[in-house]
């Protein structure tokens, strides 16, 4: 084929592609910061650091292209929310790891790996402060390091990474609510990412940028987070378990001064666009509630219970129910303020 | 197992010596041996014989081909005023598969086999001493060439063989840029952008982009589909 034809989205200021995206998402504070348009900026310009999203000399170096604004899941925003369609809802406890809560994410990640569906994984690790690594994976054995398990609740640069294996690899990937809707963003604008097999969402409320969350713990909480071995949020509280055994634990609330005003607008709790998406809400202590969405992930669930990998548990589903619907509550579209 | 002794009788004695007498007479007369005495004579080797390995810089185009598939890593780029390889025969197989590679036929076979170094140093060959063949210190006056005619006959000529073999060059194929995947494009014309010949053009128009591929102007060398992030271009064959 010698000719073909592209869309390209209508400008509403008068100045380059990123720039309308700066003014209408970054700028206006609705950015979730999930990295989607970094991943398909074609001249690598767009960053996703520890602060707002952002292009050095965009002005000149921007190709305005108009992809970034064609991937944005907050570009023209409708808000998803409630539990969304699925197949099938469980609660299960991965034999082979340890994680979080039930290490679930992990468990159908190194399945995937298994049955050959994905050759590559990007996972987040961390440093010793608990700053988020992301880093690609390659096989199994990579997933039994300590630092890859558990949560972060810091925004991590996983999108971005797709751009490094999506042309050559098939991809697996993990993410917040707002990271799946990019994935399938990514996939509706352009065949290459078709080759991301997996998308694993998390169940998500809000996420934090790291610098904020451990200068809040340091100066409020007298917590440093080089002590810290595991950081959760069980029934409205944050707690921090210590590497001497305490544990500080103080209400959600209390982070509202720290919120990324893009996760103020973000509605969507149980990342419906995902193939499967795992949380700790509505299973008992030790397991992970997984909503499976899509016949590849249930592929991989079969899989998994067919060797035994993983065992069940019960599923509450009224609780996942509930929280979807306390955060419609808690982050109303348009702003109130 | 048992081991006997075979005993022979007197006439068979004499019979077995005297085929053995005849045998050293023939040979002393007409001798049939199968070496060569090297380096009086020397041995006709095939064209296609793996020797020496020698370089024409105006062919070579850089691409790295031979390095990348060289599978005892004995071939380094080295810069001049463009890249071009050096081969340590330290490391060297002489599996020939940088000759194969080369799509110019910059590299080329010798039958060249046998060259001496001093140390270890000196046996990686740059590119400036693969130009020209080594300095050989030829006593052959004979050839020998060795022919299967129901059994091995050599047969000898006074001639000296020219070691340095006439190549053939390779019929390059022809190839121009295609749209592969057009549910793949994003639009960011960076092909356009890179390609020296300017055969990619892009016309904006109202809400859409209309990219066209010129397949007279392109060259086939490739670049845009190395800059197209997301595998939308490939090369295809030139038809006819």
């Amino acid at each position: 084929m010698y000719q073909w034809e592209i869309k390209i989205p209508k400008k509403i200021h008068d100045t380059k592609f990123f720039g309308n995206l700066k003014i209408e998402v970054i700028d206006k504070g609705i950015c979730s910061h999930c990295g989607t348009c970094a991943t398909i900026c074609p001249v690598n310009g767009i960053k996703v650091e520890d602060k707002p999203i952002y292009f050095p000399n965009w002005e000149k170096e921007c190709i305005d292209c108009g992809a970034c604004i064609k991937v944005c899941p907050r570009w023209d925003y409708k808000p998803l929310n409630g539990i969304g369609d699925y197949l099938e809802i469980l609660a299960a406890k991965s034999k082979r790891f340890k994680g979080q809560d039930g290490a679930m994410v992990t468990e159908i990640m190194a399945s995937a790996f298994e049955m050959d569906l994905i050759d590559r994984a990007i996972f987040v690790g961390r440093d010793e402060n608990w700053k988020p690594i992301t880093s690609i994976v390659k096989d199994i054995e990579q997933l039994f390091e300590e630092t890859i398990r558990g949560t972060k609740y810091s925004f991590a640069d996983v999108m971005p990474r797709i751009k490094e294996v999506v042309k050559d690899y098939r991809v697996g990937v993990i993410g917040t609510p707002c990271m799946m809707s990019g994935v399938r963003k990514l996939q509706q604008e352009s065949g290459i990412f078709n080759n991301i097999k997996l998308a694993i969402g998390l169940f998500c409320t809000e996420n934090f940028y790291h610098w904020q969350l451990h200068e809040f713990l340091l100066k409020e909480k007298n917590v440093e987070m080089k002590d810290a071995v595991k950081t959760d949020i069980k029934r409205g509280k944050f707690i921090v378990s210590l590497k001497n055994g305490s544990k500080v634990s103080f209400p959600v609330k209390e982070f509202d001064p720290i919120i990324p005003s893009g996760c103020e607008v973000c509605q969507d709790f149980a990342a419906i666009e995902s193939d499967v998406s795992v949380g700790s809400v509505g299973s008992k202590a030790g397991y992970s509630s997984v909503i499976v969405r899509r016949e590849n992930a249930k592929k991989v669930l079969d899989y998994i219970f067919e060797k035994e990998y993983a065992e069940r548990g019960e599923v509450n589903i009224d609780a996942i129910q509930k929280l979807c619907e306390f955060k419609i509550k808690i982050h109303p579209y348009p702003p109130k303020h | 197992m048992k081991v006997e002794k075979v005993e022979f009788d007197a006439l068979s004695r004499i019979i077995g010596h005297l085929n053995a007498i005849s045998v050293g007479v023939k040979q002393a007369i007409k001798p049939e041996r199968i070496t060569t005495e090297y380096p009086r004579e020397r041995r006709k080797l095939p064209d296609n014989f793996r020797g020496l390995i020698l370089f024409e810089k105006d062919r070579c185009i850089s691409c790295f081909r031979c390095a990348f598939i060289c599978p005892a890593n004995a071939i380094q780029m080295e810069l001049y005023d463009n890249y071009y390889p050096s081969i340590d025969y330290s490391k060297c197989i002489f599996c020939h598969f940088c000759v194969d590679s080369c799509p110019t036929t910059a590299l080329k076979q010798t039958k060249i086999h046998d060259v001496a170094f001093k140390d270890l140093d000196e046996m990686v060959v740059h590119t400036d001493e693969m130009i020209n063949p080594p300095e050989l210190l030829r006593e052959d006056k004979i050839t020998v060439e060795y022919k299967i005619n129901g059994k091995l006959v050599l047969e000898r000529k006074r001639e000296v063989e020219d070691l340095i073999v006439d190549v053939i060059p390779v019929k390059r194929i022809e190839y121009h840029s295609a749209c592969v995947n057009p549910q793949n494009c994003l639009g960011d014309a960076l092909c356009a952008l890179i390609c020296p010949t300017n055969a990619i053009t892009v016309v904006e128009e109202e809400g859409r982009r209309i990219m066209k591929i010129d397949t007279a102007k392109c060259t086939g060398c490739g670049l845009c589909v190395r800059e197209c992030p997301t595998k939308t271009l490939g090369l295809v064959r030139r038809e006819g």
